[in-house]
């Protein structure tokens, strides 16, 4: 096995920071997040391994907030359109919890497959290589297991660190991963060590039949009462790993000017306003519904999965207390009203 | 299924407009080419993206596509397309596509073809019209059904009195919603109509495109007169962003109408959450 002290943690980033910008888990200020390491400063950052999920999710790495298509120059009847380059800098996301591997996954069967390719995302995604960090201590919020995330071997993860006594095991998985292995090998030793036994899960949900179940609830009452406290600020969508909308605007000054695309949400109105004031999910209920359908019945319809790892960050985050695994508690204990 | 042409499918390719008709007071047909071509084929009922900027960006069918340019056909209803119809023959606006799966000229050869349209729902549907006459030989009798608020808000006019009418057994029937002094025509809504001359389901199909309330009665007469569910198509219309199936706006249920609609048939409908 491979194994590393973890004080040499920080030497592991450094070197992986020579051939790649490496993205940490930090508190800075109020905030946790991933961070460049190029932009760490001890005054004011705090590298947190041990935290588990960090409150915003690493998606901005691969699915930038905002991000630039082409700039364009429209002079008179003439219209020139620049693609614009996407930066291809290889980048190491280090430290990342199996919970948002796992969204990595799902967007990339969004973003990648069914007929069309997105060229922004892939070109991003290429360079990406995934570090990540083992869960055996699940956290109060967490119930990753139960939406059928393996904790412990994040799939798409190219190298993966598990927290032992003293230090880390590296586990490389794939080529990027035995390429970053290359790159630390004198900072880590031959050993073998004891893996330590996970601890339980504190929330776990049975999602079992939840998808099917789903399609007799459409018209249930339950959804006028759910969403009656939600307020559509959308932060549940921002913060979740696996929320991936996205709009396209315009930024122009005079006739010059680009399209970029950035994060939207389906809480908001304007999601789906159509001209003439036609709008097929006006009120918060219908929004709300279709959060949650998307998320547990029509993305599971068309990949096979629900579009959610568990990672509980909705459920701290909303101001309204809405809480996604009581939600599905109470899909289950629904009466479908005929 | 994809047969975009383009390496990028959310960047525009530039196009010249050639040619604008004026069809109604808030309907014109813009007529766009790209060095003397297409700048991309499509199948009738497919989408495209257009993009007038720095306005704005919609998406609309493909009202038809010759050899040497694509036609849309564009009501004014917004910002982006209130700014469309100031545009002059010259200007250059941008394309991306073609989206969606189109209607199943394939699928509908050998039958009777009953079209169904209100208002700007014309263009989509004129697509698979033309295409039917461009193919005349793989599709039995042809009938249209046409209405409008007014004589002055019908689309396509000259064909709809001039061209249509000419083919081979071919019926054109047109109505509008109030009488009128310059119109001898059948005055009524387009369900009632559709009632009245009662088309028999034998080996048709119907395919309807218009506003909401019209397609909602005329799939009700189209079921009493006994139309099964698989012989009734029609079109879905959601906000549209990306056109690829990403951005996620216009689902409805597991489906997103962008790519794997905007043609659905009655039966495929029927499993979809009400939200359309
Ligand atoms: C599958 C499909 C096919 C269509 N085919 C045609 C056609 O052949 N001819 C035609 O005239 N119109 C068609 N439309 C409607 C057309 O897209 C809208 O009328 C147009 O986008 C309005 O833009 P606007 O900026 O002028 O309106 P605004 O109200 O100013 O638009 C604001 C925003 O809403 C979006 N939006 C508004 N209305 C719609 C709508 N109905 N559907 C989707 N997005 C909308 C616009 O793209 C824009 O981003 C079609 C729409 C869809 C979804
Ligand atoms: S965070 Fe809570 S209140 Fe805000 S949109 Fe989501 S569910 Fe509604
Ligand atoms: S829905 Fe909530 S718990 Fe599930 S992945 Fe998104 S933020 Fe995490
Ligand atoms: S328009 Fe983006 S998913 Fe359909």
């Amino acid at each position: 096995m491979k194994f590393f002290k973890k004080g040499q943690i920080e030497k592991i980033v450094e070197r992986l920071a020579e051939k790649a910008d490496v993205f940490v888990p930090m508190l800075r200020g109020q905030q946790s997040g991933f961070f460049s390491w190029k932009s760490y400063d001890e005054n004011y950052d705090d590298i947190i391994f041990d935290l588990l999920n960090v409150y915003s999710p690493p998606k901005n790495i691969i699915l930038p907030q905002t991000e630039k298509m082409y700039s364009f120059d429209q002079q008179g009847q003439e219209t020139i359109i620049k693609p614009e380059e996407i930066p291809v800098e290889p980048k190491v996301i280090f430290g990342i919890r199996s919970c948002d591997v796992k969204a990595i996954e799902y967007m990339d069967e969004v973003f990648l497959t069914r007929t069309f390719v997105d060229e922004y995302y892939k070109a991003r995604r290429d360079q990406v290589a995934i570090v990540a960090n083992a869960c055996y201590n699940p956290g109060t919020n967490c119930f990753c297991k139960s939406m059928g995330v393996d904790h412990l071997n994040p799939e798409a993860a190219d190298v993966i660190l598990r927290e032992v006594e003293n230090g880390y095991v590296w586990e490389s998985k794939t080529d990027k991963g035995d390429i970053l292995t290359k790159q630390v090998e004198d900072l880590l030793e031959d050993q073998e060590v004891e893996l330590y036994q996970p601890n339980r899960f504190v929330r776990k949900v049975n999602y079992d039949g939840v998808a099917e179940k789903l399609k007799d609830l459409f018209d249930h009452p339950m959804w006028e009462r759910y969403s009656d406290p939600c307020q559509t600020c959308g932060i549940c969508t921002y913060m979740c790993p696996t929320c991936y909308c996205f709009d396209v605007q315009v930024k122009n000054w005079g006739d010059e000017g680009y399209r970029f695309r950035c994060w939207d949400s389906c809480m908001y109105r304007e999601y789906t306003l159509m001209a003439g004031g036609h709008n097929p999910r006006e009120a918060a209920k219908e929004r709300f519904r279709n959060r949650f359908l998307h998320k547990l019945q029509f993305f599971n319809e068309r990949y096979g999965t629900p579009l959610c790892t568990g990672c509980g960050r909705c459920i701290v985050t909303c101001p309204a207390g809405v809480d996604i695994i009581r939600m599905i508690e109470l899909i289950k204990e629904a009466e479908p009203s005929v | 299924m994809s047969n975009c042409s383009c390496e990028n499918p959310l960047v525009p390719q530039i196009v010249e407009v050639i040619k604008i008709v004026e069809e109604t007071p808030d309907v014109k047909t813009f007529y766009v080419q790209k060095d003397n071509g297409v700048p991309f084929d499509v199948m009738p009922g497919q989408l495209a993206m257009v993009s007038l900027l720095p306005t704005g960006e919609g998406m609309f069918s493909v009202s038809w596509q010759e050899d040497d340019h694509l036609q849309f056909a564009i009501k004014r209803v917004g910002v982006m397309t209130d700014e469309l119809h100031t545009i002059d023959v010259g200007q250059r606006l941008g394309v991306r596509g073609p989206y969606g799966n189109g209607f199943p000229v394939e699928k509908c050869k050998g039958r009777d073809m009953l079209f169904i349209g209100g208002g700007i729902g014309l263009a989509p549907l004129r697509s698979f019209i033309k295409y039917c006459f461009k193919h005349r030989e793989d599709y039995g009798k042809i009938t249209i059904i046409y209405g409008s608020r007014s004589y002055d808000d019908l689309c396509f006019k000259e064909e709809l009195f001039e061209k249509w009418p000419q083919e081979k057994d071919t019926q054109v029937y047109v109505t509008i919603d109030n009488a009128e002094e310059k119109w001898d025509g059948h005055v009524g809504y387009v369900p009632a109509y559709l009632e009245e001359l009662n088309p028999d389901p034998q080996n048709t199909i119907a395919v309807t495109c218009g506003p909401p309330i019209m397609i909602k009665f005329v799939l009700q007469a189209l079921e009493k007169m006994r139309f099964s569910d698989e012989q009734v198509i029609t079109t879905l219309e959601m906000r549209m962003k990306c056109g690829i199936g990403k951005c996620g706006r216009c689902n409805i249920g597991s489906e997103y109408i962008c790519l794997d609609g905007p043609v659905f048939d009655l039966a495929q409908l029927r499993k979809l959450p009400p939200e359309w």
